[in-house]
């Protein structure tokens, strides 16, 4: 079982309370995923400019650590740094490619991993209860547009910061996603992306979810495109996710075998594993309704 | 009447306070903020009038033996799953695996029901006033299973006994599933089962469609390799 949630602001207004709303789906499915817990949330888009949030790494001195990394990454022209917890937060100017950016920056060691980077695009995610989460980082302060949130329980991969979820989709700038299910021929696709020089983080298999994304984005169409031909490529279970700075969407597998739920008013869409998510963070009269099977629905703006 | 509310109060507390509304003599109990909480009204084997004002979690009505339940919103997994006897009616959409295993009494879901509908039911009558998802009445051995809208995906797989008909599109048949005849009455007992569980807003019982089992797989050599082909 894991828990995964999503909201989006039909306003598109970047001044939403989505943190607060993110917190109260996610802690009433902390029961299904009492390992980890994590947001993805987006804020105001920052036009030629990009946010960035690196795991500083998991054990040793992480203040030198810190400073290590904000040397390397001031001198590639970051700016605005601070550190809260395990991540270091910083802004970067937007270039043609992020990836020599992140081949620099996390070459300093092993152990550090740019979580997250994006113009509207922010994530969080540690060890540890949706409770906890907003102790570290007051994540019910966050406002934001949109946003997508998971709790994990661990069915095939260690539980650290890294194999947390949301996963950013590495070098995509904005495109996360959450996933509940087993992707079933992880293997075999990590494999052929490795061939083709694919940098795995985790041995988490949903992180290939947004690998496979990032590549279908990357060669043209939508996410809606993307999540439905995500239905041949991928086998399994998945009950799944998807945003970007400006699309929201979630894909069903082929047998309906995880749990995904969802309402529509003219306000905002709450997507959730259960419904029970979007009644207590969501109140007023709205129907609920249970996906389908192969059902893939995308809202953008 | 009794009223309970469900806010900050565990399920077990809820289930307890509807079962001592029950004993002090309330033939009618309603249960205020549910919040798509699970497990809620379940194993009750008297009688009573259940009125859930919002909507349900997973397995709301499970077990059930006589009681009838009303759902203003939408129920989670496992609607009335094995329900013997009674009622249980949802106003809304009901989720995956809504009446599985039924054995009597009646289920009736005005919104759509998602996957895996009245999957393995041995009874009673199921009746859906929207469409329905992929595979339902898989394994399906007696009752009748109504959809008045579109059905998904390999609907009445493998089945028994139960009779189904659908009023809209059926995305595609299961394995050993057939079209089956409406033999004479049999338009008339649809429109009175529509009738009884949906009024006047029923849907006209001439334009549904029956399917059956086609039989092939009751009894079939462990050597037919096509039917183990096509079977799964």
């Amino acid at each position: 079982m894991c828990g995964i949630v999503g909201y989006w602001e039909k306003s598109g207004s970047s001044d939403a309370p989505l943190g607060c709303t993110l917190l109260k789906m996610i802690t009433a499915l902390g029961c299904r995923g009492p390992d980890s817990t994590g947001v993805a949330t987006y804020q105001s888009k920052r036009p030629g400019s990009w946010t960035v949030r690196v795991k500083i790494g998991d054990s040793g001195d992480l203040a030198a650590r810190a400073a290590q990394i904000s040397h390397a990454a001031a001198g590639a022209g970051a700016h605005d740094f601070s550190r809260v917890d395990a991540y270091l937060r910083f802004s970067l100017d937007q270039q043609q490619d992020p990836q020599p950016f992140l081949r620099d920056i996390e070459s300093i060691a092993p152990d550090v991993e740019v979580v997250s980077l994006g113009s509207a695009l922010e994530i969080v995610k540690q060890v540890g209860s949706p409770a906890n989460l907003e102790k570290a980082f007051s994540i019910s302060r966050f406002r934001g547009s949109h946003g997508i949130a998971h709790t994990r329980l661990s069915t095939e991969s260690v539980v650290d910061l890294s194999h947390s979820q949301p996963f950013w989709a590495h070098g995509r700038p904005d495109l996360a996603i959450v996933h509940n299910g087993h992707i079933t021929n992880y293997h075999q696709l990590r494999r052929r992306y490795e061939q083709h020089g694919v940098h795995f983080y985790t041995e988490n298999d949903s992180e290939i979810v947004g690998i496979y994304l990032a590549e279908r984005l990357h060669q043209g169409g939508g996410l809606e495109d993307a999540l439905k031909r995500m239905l041949a490529d991928l086998d399994g279970s998945y009950s799944c996710l998807a945003a970007t700075e400006s699309e929201f969407g979630f894909v069903r597998d082929p047998f309906a075998l995880k749990p995904l739920c969802f309402t529509e008013t003219s306000d905002f869409v709450a997507i959730a594993t259960e419904e029970i998510a979007i009644r207590a963070a969501l109140d007023g009269d709205y129907a609920v309704r249970e996906t389908q099977a192969k059902e893939v629905r995308v809202w953008r703006r | 009447m009794a009223e309970i509310d469900a806010a900050g109060r565990t399920t077990r507390e809820i289930n307890s306070a509807i079962r001592a509304a029950m004993a002090a003599g309330s033939s009618e109990v309603v249960v205020r903020n549910p919040g798509a909480r699970h497990n809620l009204g379940v194993a009750l084997l008297e009688p009573v009038k259940l009125k859930m004002a919002g909507s349900v979690g997973y397995y709301c009505g499970g077990l059930n033996a006589g009681a009838s339940i009303e759902v203003e919103g939408s129920a989670g997994w496992g609607l009335a799953e094995s329900m013997m006897s009674g009622l249980v009616r949802v106003h809304s959409h009901a989720g995956s695996g809504a009446a599985a295993a039924l054995r009597g009494g009646a289920v009736v879901i005005h919104g759509d029901a998602a996957a895996r509908l009245g999957v393995s039911m041995k009874g009673g009558d199921v009746i859906v006033a929207g469409d329905c998802g992929y595979m339902a009445g898989f394994m399906a051995q007696k009752g009748t299973l109504i959809v008045c809208g579109n059905a998904g995906e390999a609907f009445a797989d493998s089945m028994y006994s139960t009779i189904c008909y659908v009023g809209g599109k059926i995305a595609s048949l299961g394995t050993d599933a057939v079209l089956g005849e409406m033999q004479e009455g049999e338009c008339e007992r649809l429109d009175r089962t529509l009738e009884t569980y949906l009024g006047s807003a029923r849907p006209p019982a001439a334009n549904f469609r029956k399917v059956v089992a086609g039989r092939k797989l009751w009894n079939f050599d462990k050597r037919e390799w096509r039917i183990w082909q096509e079977a799964l």
